[in-house]
């Protein structure tokens, strides 16, 4: 894909651990249970602590595909999980 | 899905081509219908490549540059102060607050929609989301319009998806819908076929590289429901004063309904 910088000068890294837009908060639920998600900075996920489901963030924009999602009850709900 | 990942790309392109360039003219009627006012809540559905969220964007944008323009004039004895604090009002919050999420279910379309925003410009009000438009990722009575242009018909569970759009929608919201639908006239409904089924996956093959994909696309909008049919299952999911509106003989149709 054509990687042309913007005209806005916004920074654009590569990197997949760009945090999301913070106004999108406001509006994201989990798509399944409806229910708030917390977000969790050093994984760059969104957790939906209920159901045991953290959802990535990648390229800034929230992939919030149930199929996507990871389960995080292997280890207790909290910082330092394996997958980035 | 393998369809959009194949066209998002030359997506744009293949609109300008296929359209003659008049979709952009349905995009901008779309917006103009919803005639939105700055502060609006807009959620765009499979609103890949962000055409209608560009263009609201750039509505809101002018409604608020005239209303400040018009507070101005009508306050003739204003001091220097205050005209200077309406002119900063303007560049801090040119928006007005509005905002547009745009949600769809293919990373390469969302992608391509991200570096058209950078490449014009269009940062602030301005987010995207991955998600279903079955299964929409946003709480109860969030926003105050819901756009799918172009969308509605690659949606395997249309009703669900309507039944989504219903409840992200805040009470006094609107669904707009823009989608190819049903030509009545027997003449302009051979020709149009005629270019369909000749034209357009030959355009495919040519622009893109992809016969296939786009062929599909010519099939998918011949096994859509047309107008009336479209208003009944919009009613269905709890809608009011639904309506539509043909363009072009009926080639595409814009319905709305409200939540009330």
């Amino acid at each position: 894909a054509a990687g042309s910088r913007g005209a806005s000068g916004q920074e654009q890294g590569p990197e997949p651990g760009r945090p999301l837009e913070p106004s999108l908060l406001r509006f994201l639920v989990c798509p399944l249970s409806k229910r708030p998600l917390r977000y969790e900075e050093s994984t760059n996920e969104l957790i939906n602590e209920e159901l045991g489901i953290a959802y990535p963030i990648i390229d800034g924009i929230p992939n919030m595909i149930p199929e996507a999602a990871r389960t995080t009850r292997k280890r207790p709900p909290a910082e330092g999980s394996e997958r980035p | 899905y393998q369809v959009f990942e194949n066209v998002a790309e030359k997506y744009d392109v293949m609109n300008d081509s296929m359209s003659l360039g008049i979709h952009r003219v349905w995009k901008d009627i779309l917006v103009h219908k919803m005639n939105p006012s700055p502060g609006t809540l807009l959620v765009d559905v499979a609103g890949g490549t962000g055409d209608i969220a560009f263009r609201f964007l750039n509505y809101v944008r002018s409604v608020r540059e005239r209303q400040l323009q018009q507070k101005l004039r009508h306050h003739q004895n204003l001091s220097w102060q205050e005209i200077s604090k309406s002119y900063q009002e303007e560049k801090s919050n040119p928006l007005g607050d509005s905002q547009v999420v745009v949600c769809d279910i293919n990373k390469e379309m969302l992608k391509a929609g991200k570096q058209k925003a950078q490449h014009l410009g269009y940062s602030e009000g301005l987010s995207w989301v991955l998600g279903n438009a079955e299964e929409l990722p946003f709480d109860d009575d969030k926003f105050d319009v819901y756009t799918i242009a172009f969308g509605i018909r690659n949606v395997t569970r249309i009703d669900l998806a309507l039944q989504e759009a219903y409840r992200v929608l805040k009470p006094g919201g609107r669904f707009l819908c823009l989608e190819f639908s049903h030509v009545s006239n027997p003449l302009l409904s051979r020709l149009y076929d005629l270019y369909s089924f000749q034209v357009i996956p030959v355009l495919g093959e040519v622009i893109a590289g992809d016969w296939k994909s786009y062929q599909y696309l010519v099939e998918s909008i011949r096994r859509f429901p047309p107008q009336e049919e479209l208003k009944a299952m919009i009613e269905d999911a709890g809608f009011l004063k639904v309506d539509y509106q043909n363009l072009n003989s009926g080639i595409v149709a814009i319905h709305s309904g409200f939540k009330l």
